[in-house]
């Protein structure tokens, strides 16, 4: 996934309604490239791992 | 000190033993809460711990207290002991803010069961403490004042549980409670000089928490010793109907546990989150240093590797804040100017996270949490440092972020040494472990099974009777 520019992070927000100042979006822009950047290598992850379950499924469970 | 009938009380004692002196009445409720309403009103100008002090109510409760305590029968093992909690936790008559403008009028018709339990322990309620904005962390400008860190005031104080850490590290009360969804309350813990446990997810009942993320969050208590955090949890465990993801499991005395005794144990030092390019050398020094005094009380130390820990801080924060910001998508939308504006942000930017990267996230938290239980598989706990530095200033929190590698390093490096335990679900203690250059304390984390919370608790309280770092005070 390519990094996204401000121009594309404004379009997302408005699309989904959300009201974004100037500011906003050049932070949220950096916020979520650094998402991107971060978990990017996961791809590499190992596909026949645990299932990605959220949390424990029996709250008694060890 | 407190004058106190026959002996002279310390504000920094902690609960477990003023619970003991008022069950001897040898320690007056009413005169506890006085003199914690006094400190708070002598300090808390500067360290903005609290958010609302209860002051009459806790008056009152104290009165009461008294005459209780003065007759025969059993005592709740908090009687007469002024607490505090998190504003984060509803109370019944006393607004509930999370820290935000958007809730600064909003007042609970109940109390959530965790302080529920406390006051039928007998504790009583001062007041309700300050957070990051519903408990995100991140906030620039608190909408309730500043918190500062006891230690050093242009320092940061961690956070969310930020009053929490405070309040027990200033004995502006005598324990509090806190909410840790990924380090909520071991870095404030950590950066303040007290010991914070986060308990197993699922021990502790979430009915009346006003939510951040519903797969994350754990309600744990901050002390200045661990005894207080065993004394506290063992209150606020078990099930609760209102809550169906609490487990139904007993609950141990973890006050029973805290025998001093660690020999034989398993202790696995966390290679990547210890020896990694991140952390500062002198936490390293002081976490392996406390490995070392493990081992000489006979536990059996070695090093374990985690691989993924690193990348836990990014993975949480995907799952984390995309959980956070469906609760709070009408507000975004309805009342976004109300938002502190790193809140917002950070919610901003989880509202647009595209689906496919927090599948990799969940991704990597299944094999986190497989990580780590297949090191506690051969160990009974886990060594790690609670937060790769000491606290950093105030001001390194509040500056701009101007790029995306800014961004990473503000947000990401400092969760994946506290989020690898809450994405696992398993209990984490923050315990203090000496003090940095700065003068500031740096914090050992011990880390074990999922519902093995009796043996975090009982290493953090043996590496505690051997060393002296939880008995000092900060200047104030």
């Amino acid at each position: 996934m390519s990094e996204l520019t401000e121009a594309q992070v404004r379009a997302l927000a408005q699309a989904l309604g959300l009201p974004m100042t100037p500011d906003d979006a050049a932070e949220v822009t950096h916020r979520l490239n650094a998402f991107i950047e971060a978990l990017a290598p996961l791809t590499d992850l190992p596909s026949a791992g645990p299932e990605p379950t959220p949390a424990p499924i029996d709250p008694d469970g060890a | 000190m407190l004058a106190s009938g026959a002996v002279s009380l310390d504000p920094f004692l902690g609960a477990a033993r003023l619970a003991a002196l008022v069950r001897s009445r040898q320690a007056s409720p009413v005169e506890l809460v006085r003199a914690y309403l006094d400190r708070i009103e002598q300090l808390d100008g500067r360290l903005r711990a609290y958010i609302t002090v209860t002051r009459q109510g806790a008056l009152d409760a104290a009165r009461r207290a008294e005459e209780t305590a003065g007759r025969s029968g059993a005592l709740g093992p908090l009687h007469g002991v002024p607490f505090a909690v998190k504003d984060q936790f509803a109370t019944r008559g006393v607004r509930t803010t999370a820290g935000s403008r958007i809730l600064a009028d909003h007042v609970p018709d109940e109390d959530a069961t965790v302080v529920a339990r406390l006051v039928a322990a007998g504790g009583i309620l001062l007041g309700k403490l300050n957070l990051t904005e519903f408990a995100l962390g991140g906030t620039i400008r608190f909408p309730f004042g500043q918190p500062r860190n006891p230690w050093n005031t242009a320092h940061d104080t961690g956070g969310s549980s930020a009053g929490s850490g405070v309040a027990a590290a200033a004995a502006l009360a005598a324990v509090t409670l806190g909410e840790d969804t990924g380090g909520s309350v071991r870095t404030p813990a950590s950066w303040c000089g007290v010991a914070g446990h986060r308990p197993t997810w699922g021990l502790v009942s979430r009915h009346g928490c006003i939510p951040l993320s519903w797969s994350l969050d754990a309600a744990g208590p901050l002390g200045r010793v661990v005894e207080d955090c065993a004394l506290v949890l063992e209150i606020i465990a078990g099930h609760d109907t209102r809550d169906p993801l609490t487990a139904r499991r007993p609950v141990p005395g973890y006050r029973a546990a805290l025998t001093g005794e660690v020999r034989g144990l398993r202790v696995g030092v966390i290679r990547e989150l210890t020896h990694g390019g991140e952390t500062d050398p002198e936490v390293r020094d002081a976490v392996v240093a406390a490995a070392g005094v493990l081992g000489g009380l006979g536990a059996k130390v070695d090093e374990v590797s985690v691989p993924l820990a690193a990348r836990a801080g990014a993975a949480f924060m995907a799952i984390c804040d995309s959980e956070g910001a469906a609760r709070h998508l009408p507000w975004l939308r309805g009342r976004a100017a109300d938002y502190d504006q790193g809140t917002r942000r950070r919610l901003l930017a989880a509202s647009l996270l595209p689906a496919a990267l927090l599948h990799r996230a969940q991704q990597a938290r299944a094999l986190v949490r497989q990580q780590l239980r297949d090191a506690l598989a051969t160990h009974d706990v886990l060594l790690a440092p609670t937060s790769h530095r000491a606290a950093p200033t105030i001001a390194a929190f509040t500056a701009p972020i101007t790029s995306t590698g800014e961004a990473a390093a503000r947000f990401f490096t400092r969760r994946s040494f506290t989020t690898p335990a809450a994405l696992a679900g398993v209990p984490a203690l923050a315990v203090p472990c000496g003090f940095g250059a700065s003068g500031l304390p740096l914090s050992l984390q011990v880390i074990g099974r999922r519902f093995e919370d009796a043996t975090v608790l009982r290493v953090g309280h043996a590496y505690e009777q051997v060393t002296d770092w939880h008995r000092r005070r900060p200047p104030l």
